[in-house]
């Protein structure tokens, strides 16, 4: 918890985690050119960031990513969490991974 | 061209004259096509059935984001043994995928289209998607562009579309009914939002019928691709066709939903199926009374290279191409060629009468109208046969060697295609993608209903295998034209009794 106040506190930055499918959608909306294509996947340049505050009423890059759990806001939490995009809810996602390493 | 569009009558080419009374030569099933149409479609593999056992085609992959969300896509996915749209292995810049198309174009003359499907949606990437257009219409004026889309961003990219030369659009409709496109497309991100439900859905929808008015009034050929997803869009479909079908658009390809859960997406977890082959099949032959049909798309991955039904992408990796020296002046005389030994092959195929007694066998395109004008003598019901081919129209490949059957469907009036049966699994390789099963038997599940598979050999194996499922193999129709061949043996069928009873018995005697 205090290193995540920590990061709040030293800046207003979204993250992208190795759940990025490097697939583009995020980096040519990023108003602040924060973003940028890198391996294993792509990141945000946290000093650049500015959570689109300003710019736009919602943060762009989390509005398009397709990936849940990819973007991460300033406090770690995922602005897109599981079920959110896809709608399969994550029992769901669970179980058919459990029958399928089960064949 | 926009009036040209909208008054197709697909039924015309069963209509009375040559393709109906069987004079012995081939209809061409673009007869109902203004001209200026079937120039641009007689050697697209996509767009025209009889093209596609001619020439190839490919796809390159530079257009990775999206800016909608569909049930039936997972965009974690990417395995080189699965062939589906969406699915990709080498994402590409604009600059690798013109290396790349000249390399293949060289390397395969036969390649006569390029597109841009995907694996995002190439219209979502227009710097991408345009830039990898503009510098092939420069460099290989000879290959057709065309590019595929869910529509959102249509409209305000038809212009561009136009400057680029592209004159094959495909838009992917799966509904007009905000209420089922719900179902299908959960999200769609919208003038700088992600925007959800219904509301989505009407976004979408709005966006696909205006650019797919503004496309036809600018004479760019505009094909409809639905997925069809029981219990959620198939009824709804049939209007979807007569809708797009009065707004322009010259060909519809109603194709199956594709999910199993190891894909990962919604509606493989979540248990949907898809249609079987003959709830497909009726679908199709329900839209066809208002709209000329595809039957014959392979649902190509988006980095799909070579004929339909065929990948030859592992030829043409970036390490494989980067060591390729491309002459493509002389590339483009050698395409030339290729093609026009190609069209003196078609035109005398076309000419050649049929190689059996029978000459009333004709292939059409739709045929619940000459149905009903027939005399009600004929009881018996339509054969299904499956063919090997690997190209050329003809019978010609080895049982063993196919990886996918072409269905024929043949009455005493006709044969028609009706659909391809894929005969390896999607998946076939790793721990993670399908059950292991002995190709023999998912091949046997591939053609059930079928009654005889043609091709130019088979095993002993197979062949045993084949008639104890109650499909008689026939391997005597070798290098003959498909539809002759499938006449034939649907008259041989008819002759040794009846019909679906032991016709392997008859096809070992013949």
């Amino acid at each position: 918890m205090e290193t995540l106040n920590c990061n709040r506190d030293r800046t207003m930055a979204y993250q992208i985690t190795d759940g990025c499918v490097n697939c583009w959608a995020c980096e040519p909306l990023c108003p602040s050119q924060a973003i940028q294509a890198a391996k294993p996947h792509f990141v945000i340049d946290a000093a650049q960031c500015t959570e689109c505050v300003g710019d736009y009423a919602e943060p762009q890059c989390a509005s398009i990513c397709p990936i849940e759990g990819a973007i991460l806001d300033a406090l770690g939490a995922p602005v897109n969490p599981p079920g959110s995009l896809t709608g399969i809810p994550p029992q769901r996602i669970a179980e058919a991974m459990a029958e399928i390493r089960a064949r | 061209m926009a009036q040209h569009v909208t008054t197709l009558h697909p039924e015309r080419a069963t209509a009375g004259g040559c393709s109906a009374s069987g004079c012995g030569s081939k209809p061409d099933k673009l007869a109902h096509l203004p001209e200026a149409i079937r120039a641009k479609v007689k050697d697209h593999p996509c767009f025209s059935e009889e093209a596609h056992h001619h020439y190839a085609r490919m796809h390159v992959a530079v257009a990775p984001a999206c800016n909608i969300q569909c049930h039936y896509c997972n965009r974690k996915y990417d395995c080189s043994n699965e062939s589906r749209p969406g699915v990709v292995s080498e994402l590409l810049t604009p600059e690798q995928a013109v290396k790349k198309t000249l390399a293949v174009a060289a390397t395969i003359p036969q390649m006569t289209v390029l597109g841009i499907a995907g694996p995002g949606d190439p219209l979502a990437n227009p710097e991408r998607t345009l830039a990898t257009f503009r510098e092939l219409s420069a460099k290989a004026p000879d290959i057709k562009l065309c590019v595929s889309t869910n529509g959102l961003a249509l409209p305000e990219l038809v212009d561009a579309i136009c400057e680029h030369n592209i004159d094959h659009v495909t838009i992917t409709i799966n509904s007009i009914d905000p209420e089922i496109g719900a179902q299908i497309h959960p999200w769609i991100f919208w003038k700088n939002r992600r925007i959800k439900g219904i509301k989505a859905a009407r976004i979408l929808i709005e966006q696909q019928q205006k650019g797919l008015e503004m496309l036809a009034e600018r004479g760019v050929l505009v094909k409809v691709n639905s997925v069809m997803i029981p219990g959620v869009n198939d009824q709804h479909l049939k209007e979807v066709s007569r809708v797009v079908k009065a707004k322009g658009a010259f060909l519809h390809n109603v194709m199956p939903l594709i999910a199993e859960p190891e894909h990962g997406t919604f509606y493989g977890l979540m248990g949907q199926r898809g249609p079987s082959h003959d709830e497909l099949q009726a679908l199709q032959d329900a839209c066809a009374g208002d709209m000329a049909m595809m039957r014959h798309c392979r649902q190509c991955r988006a980095d799909a290279v070579g004929m339909l039904g065929e990948d030859r992408g592992a030829e043409f990796t970036q390490d494989k191409i980067d060591t390729m020296e491309i002459d493509y002046a002389a590339a483009m005389e050698r395409r030339a060629a290729v093609h026009a030994e190609i069209e003196a092959k078609r035109q005398a195929q076309r000419a050649a009468p049929p190689q059996t007694p029978n000459q009333a066998f004709v292939s059409v395109a739709s045929i619940p109208r000459r149905r009903a004008e027939l005399p009600s003598r004929s009881a018996s019901r339509p054969l299904r046969i499956a063919v090997a081919s690997s190209g050329g129209g003809l019978i010609n490949q080895h049982f063993g060697h196919a990886r996918e059957f072409l269905v024929y469907e043949a009455d005493e009036q006709q044969v028609r295609f009706v659909g391809t049966r894929r005969v390896e699994a999607y998946c076939s390789g790793g721990d993670t993608c399908g059950e292991a099963e002995t190709a023999l038997a998912g091949t046997l599940r591939a053609l059930d209903g079928c009654e005889a598979v043609l091709c130019s050999k088979i095993g002993i194996e197979p062949w045993d295998a084949l008639e104890a499922a109650g499909i008689a193999p026939n391997g005597e129709h070798a290098m003959e034209p498909i539809e002759d061949a499938v006449a034939a043996v649907y008259a041989e069928l008819s002759a040794n009794g009846q019909p679906g009873e032991r016709i392997a018995d008859a096809a070992l005697s013949a």
